[in-house]
């Protein structure tokens, strides 16, 4: 959402964006299953273009909606990321560190 | 695809058949775009591989890209895609009947229908309840009656004196029969028997509740994606022209 803030991208140009520093890796084809739900919810409007070089390609940009919440998923994490800077001692542990994880069904 | 070398195209060409298979839920237009879309993709990105020999490129593309599953794992349908959480398919089918009965032919008045029909369901469980409330009053009166008869008679001769218990009737001949302890025995066991059936109606109640419950969750689920669907129409009649001026992927 972040890459369709200020500019449109087709699913090719996106998935070049997302890895091109090597910092994101991930398999080009799951771009369009959440292009497709962002789509889907309104978050984000596509359009085909035609292309001088091949087939035409389809445009994603963020709408409105898609801005304001990206904004706010923005504000989230940027309180998450002060939260975790200010490195909080932990709180002793009330239990032995080695109890065993119990988990119940249902 | 009549760009590619033929072997390349042959390889492109399988694996959107096999993407196609997977979409056999989508609906037809849907399936155009999105292989459209995939065919766009496989354009480009053998177009920017870089290598001499074609498979090779056409195959690194296809890996990258995906096995078909995972690409169209959000374009099956929203009752599929949505199915994280566990569903009562029973009820499920029988919530759709009644939207795809009353809800889609009849447009804003099968919503007038199904509001109705709800109601009317409602009205079922609040009578329901009220049965059921009434067995087990029914069950505490003539189990105090029972007990008072054998340990207490005189209160009850009292109450028979004063009118508020009238054993009249069929009911007062079979009565008779009986000794006054048996007689408090047959009324504690009529009494157990409506504290069951009052007890077994509130035990069944529940389901009855969920049910409702989810027949209501599921039309105002329903009336909230049919209001969404109305609002996206709207909002993409209105926008304006998008200005489409900077596109930061740079040709190769």
């Amino acid at each position: 959402m972040g890459v369709l803030y200020d500019e449109r991208h087709y699913g090719y140009s996106l998935v070049r964006v997302l890895s091109e520093d090597g910092s994101i890796a991930l398999k080009e084809g799951t771009v369009y299953p959440i292009l497709a739900r962002l789509d889907r919810d309104g978050l984000v409007r596509s359009e085909w273009v035609e292309s001088d070089q091949g087939p035409p390609r389809k445009y994603y940009a963020l709408t409105a909606s898609g801005r304001q919440l990206f904004d706010a998923l923005s504000q989230e994490l940027d309180v998450l990321v002060s939260l975790v800077q200010r490195k909080w001692k932990a709180a002793p542990p009330s239990e032995p560190a080695r109890k065993k994880l119990v988990v119940r069904k249902g | 695809m009549n760009e590619y070398p033929e072997v390349v195209a042959k390889i492109a060409n399988d694996y959107l058949e096999r993407l196609k298979s997977q979409l056999r839920l989508v609906p037809a237009h849907e399936q155009v775009d999105f292989l459209r879309e995939i065919e766009s993709h496989l354009y480009e990105a053998y177009r920017q591989t870089p290598g001499a020999d074609d498979v090779t490129r056409i195959l690194t593309v296809l890996r990258n890209l995906g096995e078909p599953a995972e690409v169209v794992s959000d374009r099956l349908p929203g009752a599929m895609v949505r199915s994280g959480a566990t569903r009562n398919l029973p009820l499920y089918v029988v919530g759709g009947i009644l939207i795809a009965l009353f809800g889609l032919p009849l447009g804003s008045a099968g919503v007038g229908v199904l509001v109705g029909l709800l109601a009317a369901l409602a009205g079922i469980l609040v009578a329901y309840y009220a049965v059921a409330g009434s067995f087990l009053l029914v069950a505490a009166l003539t189990m105090f009656l029972g007990l008072s008869r054998i340990l207490l008679p005189q209160l009850y001769d009292r109450l028979v004196v004063l009118g508020y218990v009238q054993m009249n009737g069929p009911v007062g001949n079979f009565l008779d029969n009986f000794s006054p302890a048996s007689q408090g025995l047959l009324m504690i066991l009529f009494a157990s028997v409506f504290a069951a059936g009052g007890l077994g109606m509130l035990w069944l109640g529940k389901y009855l509740l969920r049910g409702l419950r989810f027949l209501f969750s599921l039309t105002f689920d329903w009336m909230r994606r049919f209001a969404q669907g109305v609002r996206r129409k709207m909002r993409r009649g209105n926008r304006e022209a998008p200005q489409w001026s900077k596109v930061s992927f740079a040709k190769r």
